[in-house]
Order: structure tokens, then C-alpha cells, then sequence
């Protein structure tokens, strides 16, 4: 049962992180039209692969479509430093803002304490995902070096979204320079007016500029949601498959335990134990091997799915156990937990009523 | 307590075969007395232990606790009559083995609903008596075969029972515990005015009885 919980608990919460991921690649782009290249692929808002745009050019084609409030071009990278990893789900990866729109694209994001955002297009400050200040021990005004630049982080995002958490932020034109793509981006972040519909504006760039593509928030998410739901269908499936064999072990084990037992069992009969105390016997007994093997399937799959995560993202595992009730949600192990001992106590239903029908009579003959 | 069959029969189904393990048994047990019914293996000894003591029921043949008649009884009714009037003694002596010599002891009060305090103090007046003081936080397998038929005999004694149903009491042991085990017997039988039916082959129980019955191929036939 333990093994089984582990496994479980082990896919569950490493699935459940990962689509929470993937639904936050829309947050950051809340109420705004995407525009990306039109051979890119995206997943909600974030490109994974694909051409770049011309930046100046391109901002200036979506202006003069009427119904447009705002433009914000941004260069998104994935893989940071060394990771030089293009990945389904991005895990590190770096994102060039302007200055003055970091509010349209990020919101209120607050900063650890003393730190700021960049304050011009030409500084060579960033602002870093906690999980990756952690990691590299980076604070406000510490040093590093990304592909042979200088850069020095002035902030550290103080949030739980795991896509912040792993990135790092810095002014358009610092990112253009650091990454090699002059003048370049990727993604354009397109505010429409209140009286224009999202649906409308996409068509209306799409007409205007042919080499783009562009999305609403509900088209971005339709592209997802059925990968995600799929993913989700999987791992229930995955789940009930696993609970299924258990409860069949439970059974056989429980079954073979009170056969052993069954001596024992007649004797309590003989001795006149209403049938409801001899049930009750064999469900308890069950019932703390759910207690058990759920705590210690528990334990291990969220120590699992740490290890799993940390495989994933190259992120040293130390780092992942102050955040271990945000990988293994306290509700999530809860109702695996309720789940193991419920499995348990139907697997004990069948030798309980088994041991509720044994008789000294039978039992003795059977054995002389 | 009054037990009394008339024509208990008890057959089993063999293959295509019936066996009757007890045929036509009439008996009456109205005293507190002695009983041991002797015979060969396999002449129905045990099959009729199993049948007075509410544990099997007859193929025909009827049994009547205190004169009401036992096939009337409900299952539950049966179960009450097992767990507050009849003692029971096994060959195996059927102990648990997860249970202290106490806890063994104090286990059909806890099924009768009897409270904490009094089981305990009936546990231990029992094992005072059977002599086991000393032995009783032991679990089954920390003593020897003498001392869990005690504990055995002091659990039948525990909702002070009227009838004790022994089968083959000193199957497992050596003569000199034997002895001492029968002496016990015979002890609670003439202290506690309980009934005690023991099915044996061991002659000191024979010799110690107020009535031998033989089994005989399922029939029982009283010798004295």
C-alpha cells in the first residue's frame, strides 16, 4: 500500500505542478491579445519555438489598427546560463520587458526586501526568480554573468508563482543585447480598447500583418486545455489503476491473513463474539494498514516527487523542501490519504465477511 | 443449567457419501457433574461437544436448553448462550496468541460488555486460582503447554459459566501436567458447582468422572 501510495502521490503532484505551470503561462497576459510569429508554437502565451519579429516595425503595424491601446514587445528566452535546454515547460528562461511596461506584463509583483526594479531601458540591472536566487545564493546588487555580460540583480521577485520563480527579468534592450537578438522579439503583448473584442483585434492583425499569428486568451487556453485535460483524464486513470491493484492486494493479503488466523476467529464464534466484533476486527486491522502505508506512501511520494522535480528542472533537491506543501498541496495529501485508508477498508470487506462465517465445528474438523 | 438431546444425528456430506458422525444420541446433564465421554478417534466425540455447546447443528434431533428447545434459538440468542453459560476447553487450548495470559483471560467478559474494573478483577482472581499470578502479562508463546491450558481453563471461567465443554483437555500434554490439569477440573467442578463435559482417552479423567459415556461409531452408551 505504501509503494502504491507512493507512486501515486509520487505522478500526482509532479502532473499537478506541471499544469499549473502551463496555466500560469496565461496570467501574465491577462486581458491581452498575444502576437507571435506564425510559425511559432505556443503554449498558453509563451512561445517554445518559432521565428522572431522585427520589433520596431511590427509594434508599429499593430498601432495603426484601430481599437488598439497598447503595444508591449517582449523577448522571451528560454533556459538560463548553462541550461542550455529548450524544454516543453519552461523551467528557467529570461524575459526582456521594456522599462515602462513591466506593469502592463507583470502586475503588482512584489520585490524582497531593499530591492527595485530596473530603472532604464540601458542598465544593466535584472530582477531574479526566487528559486533561482536561492539556488545561486544571488541577493540584491549581487554580480553575474550571462553569456558574457555583466549583469547585477536589483530585486528578487517575493511571490509563489512557480513561472516568476524561475526566471529572470530584465529591460528589452539588455535582453536583445544579452541574447544576440537585436531590434527582435518574440511575443508582442497587445492591449485592446474596452469597445474592441479580443476576437475582432486578432482578426484584424492577422489580415493586416501576415506573418504573425494572434491570440485571445480564450484561444490560447483552448490550445491547452485539452493537452491538460488529457494529462489530468491520465493521471486519474493512472490513479484509479493503481488504487484498483491495491485494493485486489489488500484483499488477497487480508484474505490470507485471516485463513491463517482462522482458528483464532472460530474461537472468538466459539466463545460467542457477536458477528459485527469479528467484522469490526478485521476492518480495524485494515484500516490501520491504510493509516500506515498512507503515511509512509505519503512521505515518500512527496520525497519522490521532489526528487522528480529536481531531476526536471536541474534545481538541487534542498531547494525544493522549504516549498514541499507547494509541490505536495496539504488538500492533495489529504485526499490521497483518505483515499489509501478507504481502498483498505473495502479491501477488508471481503475476508472480514469471510471471518464473520468461520465456525469451531468446521475448523476443528478440518483439522483432524 | 439443563442440557437434554433427543435422537441427536449429525451427518456429513462425503463426496457423494453421508456420514452421520452422531446417530440418535439421547442425554440429559442436569447436575453439576463430571462427564467424560470416551471413545476411539473419529467416533463422534467431538461432533457431539460441538452440538451441546450451541457450536453445530443437528442434521435431526432436537436439544433443549432448559427445556426451551436450542433450534428455536436465533443466532444471536445462540451467541449469548456460548458467551455467558459455556465455558470452552480446546485440545490447542486456542489462546490468542497477540494477547497476554490476562487480556486471553478478560476477553469473553469484554464481549459480554462486562466493565473494565470487574473483568480485570475477575481475570485475576481466575489466574490466582489456576495458579498463574506470576504468568500473567506472558503472551501464548512465553508459556509452557501446562500453563496455557490453565489460562484456557481460567477463560472458559470467566463469565461463570454453568457448563464447561472440554475436547481432549490433556490431549497435548505430559502425564504429570495432565494430572494436575484434571485435578483442576475436578476442583472447579465441585468448587464453582459447574458442569464438565470433557471427551477424553486419558483414563485419570475416566477415573475421576461421576459418569463415563462411550462413543461407538456415533452412538454413546453410558457405563456408569
Amino acid at each position: 500500500m505504501a509503494i502504491a501510495a507512493t507512486f501515486v502521490i509520487a505522478v500526482g503532484s509532479t502532473t499537478m505542478r506541471y499544469t499549473t505551470v502551463i496555466r500560469e503561462m496565461n496570467v501574465l497576459f491577462n486581458g491581452q491579445v498575444t502576437v507571435v510569429s506564425k510559425d511559432a508554437i505556443v503554449i498558453q502565451a509563451i512561445p517554445v519555438t518559432g521565428g522572431m519579429l522585427p520589433q520596431d516595425s511590427t509594434v508599429e503595424k499593430i498601432l495603426s489598427i484601430p481599437g488598439v491601446s497598447t503595444v508591449t514587445p517582449v523577448l522571451f528566452v528560454t533556459s538560463v546560463g548553462s541550461q542550455a535546454l529548450i524544454q516543453a515547460v519552461p523551467v528557467n528562461f529570461s524575459m526582456g520587458i521594456p522599462v515602462e511596461d513591466w506593469d502592463i506584463v507583470l502586475g503588482p509583483v512584489p520585490l524582497r526586501a531593499n530591492g527595485h526594479f530596473p530603472r532604464n531601458d540601458s542598465s544593466n540591472e535584472i530582477v531574479a526568480g526566487a528559486s533561482l536566487a536561492d539556488q545561486y545564493n544571488w541577493t540584491v546588487n549581487t554580480e553575474i554573468q550571462l553569456n558574457g555580460y555583466t549583469l547585477r540583480v536589483s530585486g528578487v521577485f517575493d511571490t509563489k508563482m512557480a513561472l516568476l520563480n524561475r526566471c529572470l527579468v530584465m529591460p528589452l534592450t539588455l535582453a536583445q543585447i544579452v541574447y544576440n537578438y537585436p531590434q527582435s522579439v518574440n511575443i508582442l503583448a497587445v492591449k485592446p480598447l474596452q469597445s474592441m473584442p479580443q476576437q475582432n483585434l486578432t482578426m484584424a492583425i492577422k489580415e493586416k500583418i501576415g506573418y504573425v499569428n494572434a491570440l485571445t486568451e480564450t484561444e490560447r487556453n483552448d490550445i491547452v486545455q485539452p493537452v491538460l485535460e488529457q494529462v489530468q483524464t491520465w493521471t486519474i486513470g493512472i490513479e484509479v489503476v493503481v488504487f484498483v491493484i491495491s485494493l485486489i492486494l489488500v484483499m488477497t493479503v487480508t484474505i490470507m491473513s485471516v485463513s491463517e488466523r482462522r482458528r483464532d476467529f472460530a474461537t472468538l464464534d466459539a466463545m460467542g463474539a457477536p458477528t459485527s466484533y469479528v467484522f469490526r476486527v478485521v476492518i480495524i486491522e485494515t484500516f490501520l494498514m491504510g493509516v500506515l502505508g498512507g503515511v509512509i506512501g505519503i512521505a515518500f511520494g512527496s520525497l519522490t516527487a521532489i526528487v522528480l522535480a529536481s531531476l526536471y528542472t536541474s534545481i538541487p533537491v534542498t531547494l525544493f523542501f522549504p516549498s514541499i506543501l507547494e509541490i505536495v498541496p496539504p488538500i492533495y495529501m489529504l485526499e490521497m490519504f483518505a483515499a489509501i485508508v478507504s481502498v483498505c477498508c473495502l479491501g477488508g470487506i471481503i475476508p472480514a465477511l469471510n471471518a464473520m462465517r468461520m465456525r469451531i465445528a468446521e475448523v476443528l474438523r478440518a483439522e483432524y | 443449567m439443563k442440557i437434554r438431546t433427543v435422537n441427536l444425528t449429525r451427518s456429513f456430506r462425503v463426496g457423494a457419501s453421508e456420514i452421520a458422525a452422531v446417530k440418535a444420541v439421547s442425554l440429559e446433564i442436569s447436575k453439576p457433574i463430571l462427564i467424560a465421554i470416551i471413545g476411539p478417534s473419529g467416533s463422534g466425540k467431538s461432533t457431539l461437544l460441538n452440538l451441546i455447546g450451541l457450536n453445530d447443528y443437528p442434521t435431526s434431533g432436537e436439544i433443549f436448553i432448559d427445556d426451551a428447545d436450542a433450534s428455536r434459538l436465533s443466532g444471536r440468542e445462540r451467541r449469548r448462550i456460548r458467551n455467558t453459560r459455556i465455558g470452552f476447553v480446546f485440545q490447542t487450548f486456542n489462546l490468542f496468541p497477540t494477547l497476554s495470559a490476562l487480556e486471553n483471560v478478560e476477553l469473553p467478559m469484554s464481549l459480554a460488555n462486562k466493565p473494565q474494573k470487574e473483568q480485570r478483577e475477575r481475570a485475576l482472581n481466575l489466574l490466582e486460582i489456576v495458579g498463574l499470578t506470576q504468568r500473567r502479562s506472558h503472551r501464548p508463546k512465553q508459556l509452557s503447554m501446562g500453563e496455557m491450558q490453565r489460562v484456557a481453563i481460567a477463560r472458559a471461567l470467566a463469565n461463570k459459566p454453568e457448563i464447561i465443554i472440554a475436547d481432549e483437555p490433556t490431549g497435548e500434554l505430559d502425564s504429570k501436567t495432565a494430572k494436575e490439569i484434571i485435578s483442576l477440573l475436578q476442583e472447579i467442578n465441585e468448587r464453582e458447582k459447574t458442569t464438565v463435559v470433557v471427551a477424553t482417552h486419558d483414563e485419570k479423567i475416566i477415573d475421576a468422572a461421576d459418569i463415563v459415556c462411550t462413543m461407538q461409531d456415533g452412538r454413546l452408551k453410558q457405563e456408569s
